[in-house]
């Protein structure tokens, strides 16, 4: 009965100082720092043969059997671990195995017993840890590491946990079940745990896993492009507030080299008539004719109330007189000039033509105007015009030009 | 014999949709069999055009595919002006919903919005109203309307119609973002790599937002 007892007063002790056992273990490699506060855990613990030291001058460790059963209890913790505990735990195994054939060569039965448990203890063990490190990887996957805020922390995160997931593929691969199967001996639940749950287990568990590591690398790849897109939108944030009024432009871009996302088509509406032709289409064409024509017939006409004030409305509508481009109406006779005006081979200076015009423009806005006036001229006008841009290199960069102005003739047939 | 659902993709194609799963599966399903790419490719080369995928390779667009003819400059002018014009408005559109939904990467295909969470976030801090009141002032998204919700109605309102979000449900008060965007970004590395504009340190974006 005071056994019971004192197995109880053990189990509060460890309830009411849970949290700081678990700090110990988690925390501080099983070691109970000694403070004035802890005083009273520290006798309680030490009391119930929970913790242990060789000397008054060491701090207090918790004892092996309590570390086992928090070693057990804190699967979470021990998953981050997942590696190196399959990898411990597969060494006891072997060591085991091997002390087991020592002790069937020396005929040692009762050791023979205990090896047999232990390995069995083991094994299962092994088989628990390699599911717990698989589920732990579909655990990442499923949480998308949400529980870090920051964008490059999340990435860090995640491309350590694809490290882990690499390490324990690696520590699967190297797992030779051969050797341990011809161990097994003749124990039948010994061959089935090795030749069959500990295999079964492995080759699922690499499935998983497999599986998992391409999700988690497809997931990198996701947070990888959202913080571009995100730095994006940030470049052009803080761009648009140095510079205001900045607008992109195309205007000097090769066409030939023009990127994809560009190269999109202008709306180009299909339409074909209703094929009057076709027998076959004669009935439907009388019905959308007859609909047609009903519309107006059966409109219901409007009850005028007489007290109601009419509104008169314009027949013609509102007409919006567009205002002429000064600009392109100068460039337009330059060009009409140039095409089918009497001048021979005489050059004309765009620069002439502003000066002459009287427009108040910038000699760079009028030289692209009329650049781009003439790539939209049509193949027939095109073909009149001969075009002679005048430039000068770069001294820096002597690939760069400075086009300071542009030369017109009428192109002659030679 | 014409088949209805080629005939709906190249129509879609070639009005200047980007097809994705979101804006409409079963077309985005029917481009996916490399049967029907072939068709479908097969016709619009015929008429200096072709399939292409976004480099997030969720969306398909139609390009054309010789560029040097002058209306496909033009084209392809006109819509990077459209960008060009309207791209620092999308980028403030991303800003504020990141802030709104405290993530670390703006809006994607298959992200879904919701109105009223929006409405709820925003209403509950001046600042984002002022973000929001700036937004509604922007061309794309103009709306002379002085109410939170209204403005929030008027910008979602205006990217539905863009095609940036197609509205679930039948309330039409929840989105969800298509495959508009990964075009979008696409043009935006572009432009960023052409103008040379330096990339922002991580913490730039952060301390702005503080603003």
């Amino acid at each position: 009965m005071a056994r019971v007892q004192d197995a109880k007063s053990t189990l509060q002790a460890l309830a009411r100082f849970g949290g700081e056992i678990l700090e110990a273990h988690l925390l501080h490699g099983n070691r109970l720092v000694e403070t004035d506060e802890n005083q009273s855990m520290l006798q309680t613990l030490e009391h119930h043969r929970l913790v242990w030291r060789i000397g008054d001058a060491e701090d207090l460790q918790l004892k092996k059997v309590l570390v086992h059963f928090l070693d057990h209890i804190t699967e979470t913790e021990r998953r981050r671990y997942a590696n190196a505990q399959v990898s411990h735990l597969w060494q006891a195994l072997t060591d085991l195995f091997t002390d087991y054939k020592a002790a069937k060569v020396r005929s040692a039965f009762d050791d023979i017993d205990r090896l047999e448990g232990e390995i069995k203890e083991c094994l299962a063990e092994v088989i628990e840890d390699i599911r717990n490190a698989t589920e732990a990887f579909g655990a990442y996957i499923n949480t998308g590491f949400a529980y870090v805020t920051d964008a490059e922390l999340r990435i860090r995160e995640n491309k350590r946990v694809i490290e882990q997931a690499d390490r324990l593929i690696q520590l699967f691969e190297s797992f030779k079940l051969n050797e341990l199967a011809e161990q097994a001996g003749t124990d039948p639940f010994l061959k089935r745990l090795l030749l069959r749950y500990l295999p079964a287990t492995l080759e699922a568990s690499q499935k998983d896993l497999s599986y998992s590591l391409n999700q988690l690398r497809k997931m990198l790849v996701r947070m990888r492009e959202n913080q571009r897109l995100s730095r994006l939108v940030g470049t052009f944030e803080a761009y648009y507030i140095n510079h205001p009024g900045f607008e992109a432009t195309i205007d000097h871009i090769d066409f030939t080299r023009l990127p994809e996302a560009f190269n999109t088509v202008s709306p180009f509406s299909i339409k074909g008539f209703g094929d009057i032709y076709d027998p076959a289409d004669e009935l439907i064409l009388i019905e959308l004719a007859a609909n047609a024509r009903t519309t107006e017939e059966t409109a219901v006409p409007v009850k005028v109330v007489a007290s109601a004030t009419t509104v008169d409305f314009d027949v013609d509508g509102e007409v919006e007189v567009e205002e002429s481009d000064p600009v392109e109406e100068a460039i337009a006779e330059l060009l009409q000039l140039v095409i089918d005006g009497v001048i021979g081979h005489d050059l004309i200076l765009a620069s002439d033509a502003l000066n002459r015009s009287g427009l108040e423009v910038e000699r760079a806005d009028w030289l692209q105007a009329l650049a781009a006036e003439i790539e939209v001229l049509p193949d027939e006008d095109r073909q009149f015009i001969e075009i002679h841009i005048q430039h000068t290199p770069d001294p820096v960069y002597p690939d760069n030009l400075f086009v300071y102005d542009i030369a017109l003739r009428q192109a002659h047939e030679k | 014999m014409s088949s209805p659902l080629f005939e709906r993709t190249v129509t879609a194609l070639m009005q200047e949709q980007v097809i994705c799963e979101i804006s409409d599966e079963e077309l985005y399903n029917y481009l996916t069999m490399p049967d029907s790419q072939e068709s479908v490719n097969r016709f619009l080369g015929q008429i200096n055009r072709t399939l292409r995928l976004t480099s997030a390779q969720d969306a398909f667009v139609c390009a054309y595919l010789d560029l040097s003819r002058p209306e496909a400059k033009e084209a392809v002018r006109q819509q990077f002006k459209e960008v060009a014009n309207h791209l620092e408005a999308f980028v403030q559109f991303l800003r504020l919903v990141m802030t709104l939904e405290s993530g670390d990467r703006p809006v994607q295909p298959g992200d879904k919005l919701s109105e009223g969470y929006l409405l709820d976030r925003i209403t509950t801090a001046p600042a984002l109203e002022s973000k929001l009141r700036s937004l509604a002032e922007k061309k794309i998204f103009h709306t002379k309307r002085a109410d939170t919700a209204s403005q929030l109605r008027s910008v979602l309102d205006s990217l539905e119609k863009k095609g940036y979000l197609k509205a679930i449900g039948s309330s039409g008060s929840v989105y969800r973002a298509t495959g508009r965007w990964s075009w979008l970004y696409d043009v935006m590395t572009f432009i960023q790599a052409h103008e040379g504009i330096p990339q922002e340190e991580e913490a730039a974006p952060e301390q702005m937002r503080l603003d």
